[in-house]
Order: C-alpha cells, then sequence, then structure tokens
C-alpha cells in the first residue's frame, strides 16, 4: 500500500515536473508562438484570396525569397541583443556579391570567391567590433560609417555595373542539395536557426550575450569578458550578412551593387518583430527567424493579391507595432502572473 | 655685348609671351560641356555621360561630371559650381522632371544653353535648349504589341508586367501605350506589380509571386532591366524557358546575354549613350548658332532573338552603352 502510493506521488511529481517544463517552454517562446500564429493567419487571409498562397510551390517561393533575410536577421539579433545595432549589414551583403563576382571574373573558383567574399565580412565585422570595443565609439555612429563605406565599395569594385557569375557551378551553393530533398538555402537556414538558438540558450558563452545586453556593467563585474562577446557578437553579425550575400548571387547568378539596400531595416525590423528589444538583453534566433519569414509573408501577400508594392513598408510598419504590442502585453501578463 | 644680351633676351620674352597669349586664347576658345548626372549608381546615366564625353571629344570640348545623388538641392548647387567653373553648356540627366524649373530659370539668368538626356524638364516649362528622351508611349504601344504577339505564339493571352514605379512619367507613359496595344490585340493584363528596388532580386520575388497568382500567363514585359532578369531567373527555375515569354526595355550586356540564349525574346532597347550624343550636339549648336532640335524623342528600337548578331542590331547597341561593357 505505501510502496502503491510512493509510485503515485513519483508519478505526480514526474507529470507535475513535465508539465511545468512544458509550459516554461511555452511560456519563454510565448511571443514566438504569438508570432507564428499571426504569420498563420496571414498565410490563410492571403490564401483566402488567392488560393495558389498556399500551394507547395508559394512555400518554395516564400522560403527563398526569405531566406537571405533570415540568415542576416539571426546576425543583427546577436549584435541588438548584446545592446547594439548594425547598420552596416546591407552594404556589408552587396559588397560581398561584387567582390565575389569580380574574383570569379579573375578566374577564382566558386569555392576561392566565396571565402574571399566572406573575408568582406571578417573585415567590416573586425572594424564595427574593433571601433565599438576599443574604440568605445557609438554602434549608431561606427556602423552607419561602415555602412557608408562598405555600400560605396561596392560601387566602386564594378565601377556601379551588375556583375554576372563566372563558375556556373556557382548555383548549387543555394539551390543544391547537401541532405536529399532539400534545398541548401533552407538547410541553412534550419542549422543556423538551430545552432544559434542553442548558443543563445544552452551554451555559457551564448548566455554572456544576454548579460551584456542587460547591463555591460553588471557583466563586467560577473567576470564576463563583454569586450569580447560584444567583438563577437559584430563580426558574427557581418558575417552572416556576407553569407548571406553569397546566398543571394549564388541564386540570382548576378551581383548588384544596391542588392542590399533594403535589407537593413528589413533585418532589423526582423529581429524587433521577433520580440529582441533594442535595449539588449532579450530576443531569440527562433523569434528573429518569425520576423523575417513575417516580413516575407507580408510581401509575399501584398504582391499575390496586386495591392500596390508601396504600401508594403505600411503593412510591415503595422506589422511590427502589432508584435510590439503582443510581446508588451504578453510580457505585462507574464509580470502580473 | 651686353646690348645684344639684352635685346635676345627681350625677343625671347615677347615670343614666350606672345605663344602665351595665343594658347590662353585657345583655351578661352575651347569649350566646355558639363554632365550633371541624378547618380552614378545606376549604369544608364554611366552611359549618357559616355555618350557625352564621347561626343564632346569629337567637337572639340572639354567635359566635367558632376552627380546630383538624386538629390534636387545638389543638383541645383552642381549648376552653380558648373557655371562658375567657367562651363559653356550643360547636359543634363535630371533627378525628376519636377526638380526642373528653378534650375532652368537660374541657367536661363546665366545664358548657358541646357540639354536633356533621358529625363524631360517638367511640362509647361519651355527655358531649355533640347530634350533628348525616349518615347515612352510609342515604345510602350509597340512594346504592348510585341508581348501580346509573344503571349498568342505560346497559346494564350495573359500577359503580366514588371514596372518601374508608377509615380515616373516615363513608366505611366509606357504602361498606356501597353494597356492600349493590349486592348487592340486581344490581350489582358493579368498583373503588373512595381519595384521599390530596381534589382534583380526583387524582380524574381514578383514574378515568382506573379506566376503563383496567374499561372495562365503566357508573356512578361519587364520596364526596365533587371525585371528582364529577373523574369528570365524564374523561368529558368521553372521549367519555363520559352513557355513564358519575356520582352524588356532598357538593354544591358546582361539582358543581351540572355537575348542571344533565347531566354528573352525582344528587348526595347533605351539609346543611353544615343541621348548623350544627340544632347551633347544640340547644346554644341546653339553655342555655334546652327539649328537646334527641341525635342527628339526617339523611339526605341526593338531587336530580337533572331536578329541580335544583325548589323543593324549593332549599330543599335553601340548607341545604348559602351563597348567596354
Amino acid at each position: 500500500m505505501t510502496q502503491n502510493t510512493t509510485q503515485a506521488s513519483a508519478d505526480t511529481k514526474q507529470a507535475t515536473f513535465e508539465i511545468q517544463h512544458r509550459e516554461s517552454i511555452i511560456g519563454s517562446y510565448r511571443t514566438e508562438i504569438a508570432i507564428a500564429i499571426a504569420i498563420i493567419v496571414l498565410a490563410l487571409a492571403v490564401g483566402s484570396q488567392v488560393p495558389q498562397a498556399l500551394s507547395w510551390g508559394n512555400f518554395a517561393n516564400i522560403t527563398q525569397a526569405g531566406a537571405p533575410l533570415i540568415i542576416m536577421s539571426l546576425g543583427v539579433l546577436l549584435v541588438v541583443i548584446t545592446g547594439g545595432i548594425d547598420l552596416s549589414v546591407g552594404s556589408v551583403f552587396s559588397l560581398t556579391g561584387m567582390v565575389t563576382a569580380q574574383a570569379m571574373a579573375h578566374g577564382f573558383g566558386g569555392f576561392e570567391a566565396s571565402l574571399i567574399g566572406l573575408s568582406v565580412g571578417l573585415l567590416f565585422g573586425s572594424i564595427n567590433g574593433f571601433l565599438v570595443t576599443i574604440a568605445g565609439l557609438a554602434p549608431f555612429v561606427v556602423t552607419l560609417i561602415t555602412f557608408a563605406v562598405a555600400g560605396s565599395l561596392a560601387f566602386i569594385v564594378t565601377n556601379g555595373r551588375s556583375m554576372p557569375i563566372g563558375d556556373p557551378d556557382f548555383w548549387l551553393l543555394n539551390s543544391g542539395s547537401l541532405v536529399p530533398g532539400m534545398p541548401n538555402y533552407i538547410l541553412f537556414c534550419i542549422v543556423l536557426l538551430v545552432v544559434i538558438e542553442l548558443f543563445l540558450k544552452k551554451i555559457v558563452a551564448g548566455r554572456w550575450f544576454y548579460a551584456v545586453g542587460s547591463s555591460a556593467q553588471a557583466a563586467r563585474l560577473l567576470g564576463i569578458p563583454v569586450k569580447r562577446t560584444t567583438f563577437l557578437a559584430y563580426v558574427a553579425s557581418s558575417l552572416l550578412a556576407s553569407f548571406s550575400g553569397l546566398l543571394t548571387i549564388s541564386y540570382i547568378l548576378n551581383a548588384e551593387s544596391t542588392a542590399g539596400s533594403s535589407l537593413m531595416l528589413q533585418a532589423i525590423a526582423a529581429v524587433v518583430i521577433g520580440g529582441a528589444s533594442l535595449l539588449g538583453g532579450t530576443g531569440t534566433a527562433v523569434g528573429a527567424v518569425l520576423g523575417a519569414l513575417m516580413i516575407t509573408v507580408i510581401q509575399n501577400g501584398v504582391n499575390l493579391i496586386g495591392i500596390n508594392s508601396f504600401w508594403q513598408g505600411s503593412v510591415t510598419g503595422v506589422a511590427i507595432l502589432i508584435a510590439v504590442l503582443i510581446d508588451r502585453f504578453s510580457k505585462s501578463r507574464r509580470g502580473a502572473g | 655685348m651686353k646690348n645684344s644680351l639684352h635685346k635676345h633676351a627681350t625677343l625671347a620674352m615677347v615670343a614666350l609671351a606672345t605663344a602665351l597669349g595665343a594658347n590662353a586664347a585657345q583655351a578661352q576658345e575651347k569649350k566646355t560641356v558639363a554632365y550633371l548626372a541624378p547618380s552614378l549608381d545606376i549604369s544608364y546615366w554611366q552611359w549618357v555621360g559616355y555618350g557625352v564625353k564621347q561626343k564632346a571629344e569629337e567637337l572639340g570640348m572639354d567635359y566635367i561630371e558632376l552627380t546630383s545623388e538624386n538629390s534636387p538641392a545638389k543638383q541645383m548647387d552642381n549648376a552653380r559650381t558648373a557655371v562658375t567653373k567657367g562651363v559653356d553648356a550643360i547636359v543634363i540627366g535630371p533627378v525628376s522632371s519636377t526638380s526642373t524649373p528653378p534650375l532652368l530659370a537660374y541657367l536661363k539668368s546665366q545664358n548657358i544653353p541646357i540639354a536633356f538626356a533621358g529625363i524631360g524638364p517638367q511640362p509647361g516649362q519651355a527655358d531649355y535648349t533640347s530634350s533628348v528622351t525616349a518615347n515612352n508611349y510609342e515604345t510602350g504601344k509597340a512594346q504592348g504589341s510585341f508581348v501580346c504577339k509573344l503571349a498568342k505564339e505560346r497559346g494564350g493571352n495573359q500577359v503580366g508586367m514588371l514596372s518601374l514605379p508608377q509615380d515616373r512619367e516615363n513608366a505611366q507613359k509606357y504602361l498606356k501605350g501597353a494597356e492600349e496595344a493590349f486592348k487592340a490585340d486581344g490581350c489582358d493584363l493579368a498583373q503588373m506589380l512595381e519595384t521599390r528596388a530596381l534589382t534583380i532580386n526583387e524582380a524574381v520575388t514578383q514574378a515568382n509571386d506573379m506566376l503563383t497568382a496567374h499561372p495562365d500567363i503566357k508573356a512578361i514585359y519587364g520596364m526596365y532591366d533587371e525585371a528582364g532578369t529577373g523574369a528570365a531567373k524564374v523561368l529558368e527555375t521553372r521549367g519555363l524557358t520559352g513557355k513564358v515569354g519575356i520582352a524588356v526595355a532598357d538593354g544591358s550586356p546582361t539582358t543581351i546575354g540572355l537575348l542571344k540564349a533565347n531566354a528573352i525574346q525582344g528587348i526595347f532597347f533605351q539609346e543611353a549613350v544615343g541621348q548623350g550624343i544627340d544632347g551633347t550636339q544640340q547644346v554644341y549648336n546653339a553655342l555655334t548658332g546652327a539649328a537646334v532640335e527641341k525635342d527628339l524623342a526617339l523611339v526605341m528600337p526593338l531587336v530580337t532573338a533572331d536578329k541580335v548578331d544583325s548589323p543593324e542590331a549593332k549599330a543599335v547597341i553601340a548607341r545604348v552603352f559602351p563597348p567596354a561593357n
């Protein structure tokens, strides 16, 4: 009898723990769940007007169109969590494409040219990180400068001309399938999402990003390497912007000096929609990806329905507002609870 | 001996002064033309500049170039800078038609001839020497007919359009002409999407979305070069190359490559270099008292895939972009 009672008590404890664990996961991703629901509602609303919106082909369109933004947003997220901002990502995206295309035009193969292209990200990320951490300049100012410089260099590299991609196999980077049945652009998004989310949530060094963003001074007192963490955030952001640029030129097989001009604001918007605060200390990779997806679904819906594309900015603005309100509402409820 | 040296030195000085004076007079006679570009990040405006420079060299004129960075205020500053530098004439690709009235008033006060290239002055303005633009309405009609023909050859009558922003006067004229042609030739414009970024990537997304919403579209009209390139990419991805026709306006090395590969069926070339050449000729005529043509509206010539290597097509392309491209 006693044995049965003990067993029942243990089962109850186990069940309670599982429910609490599930609730804590749901609780910590409340904003993200709300965004995911909003995306589904949005897609269904567009689907009610244009049935093809819910087709598999359109899903492929959305993921393909959204992949560069998703990857760039993941990079920007890391900087935003540390309380910074990276305005240079769009220009780095463009410059990477131009440099890579130019390298191929000078006889480099796709792989070598990609490494040269990625070095653009490494260079600009290091410059941003150095100026923010060592020189102590404001992230807004620093990345505004590198935004201007990289943007200008993107024109200088080819005198403003678009460049075709020389390597005939370069399309494989984006549209090939390292995993059978899954295009690489989806694979890269999933891998980066999982790696960055796990890094931020499960690895001590990842938690440092939140600590630095919440209070750099407190983090320093706790012995967290604030400068190194911040530096890494900028390098990662630029590298991911570069990679996103590579993926895009691999898809369209053309590099353009203005290719990334609209992406910077979209990436920041995606991160904010995803629940990150521009004051730092909060945000998840899942949220950033969902934010980027939401922007892409809005753009896709506007096109499918045939609304004048100039409305896209307004619709995205309203989406950001709704996301911020949802976030604030859910946080205040959590606070009240 | 001393006297003789003095005499020789004096003679040498006189000779030098005469030579310098003659050079200065010659330099004064040499005219300078300034090209004011709205921005040089778009190849089109670089190519207009190439045409201006080429013609200026041919006419023995000096050439300077200033860019307005898409700002009407900078454009005005550039005009003043050019006048301060002593230029004799200006060829301008304006930031917009509406930005031109104060500029024209200023240049009139300075007695500087000005030719427009690519984009004309605001309607109602008369204080300019010449305006060399594409005849967008007539070209739109020709483009509409050609696109409709492409659709019908592919067994349908639905067409799609990737448009320039419709707040531009040239885009409105293209659209008006094309719509009239569609109506006359029995085609339906299933959807028109306007660009914001003017990039290939954006055009790819738009073409994808358009074909998803309207799978019966049999021909696409790209109103700018990147639109045609993006649409061709989408058709290739969907295995529809040749099954859906593409016609594009402007023309560039990229779209010519696609034309040669039969991924695009026709290009209506906008003669960027030609507009620079013609604009420079007109301001030169004004300076030398020769006859000036006030409004030159060039109909954009069509080059189809089967004729892209013909001598006529090569002559057209020479007026589109510089040979280095």
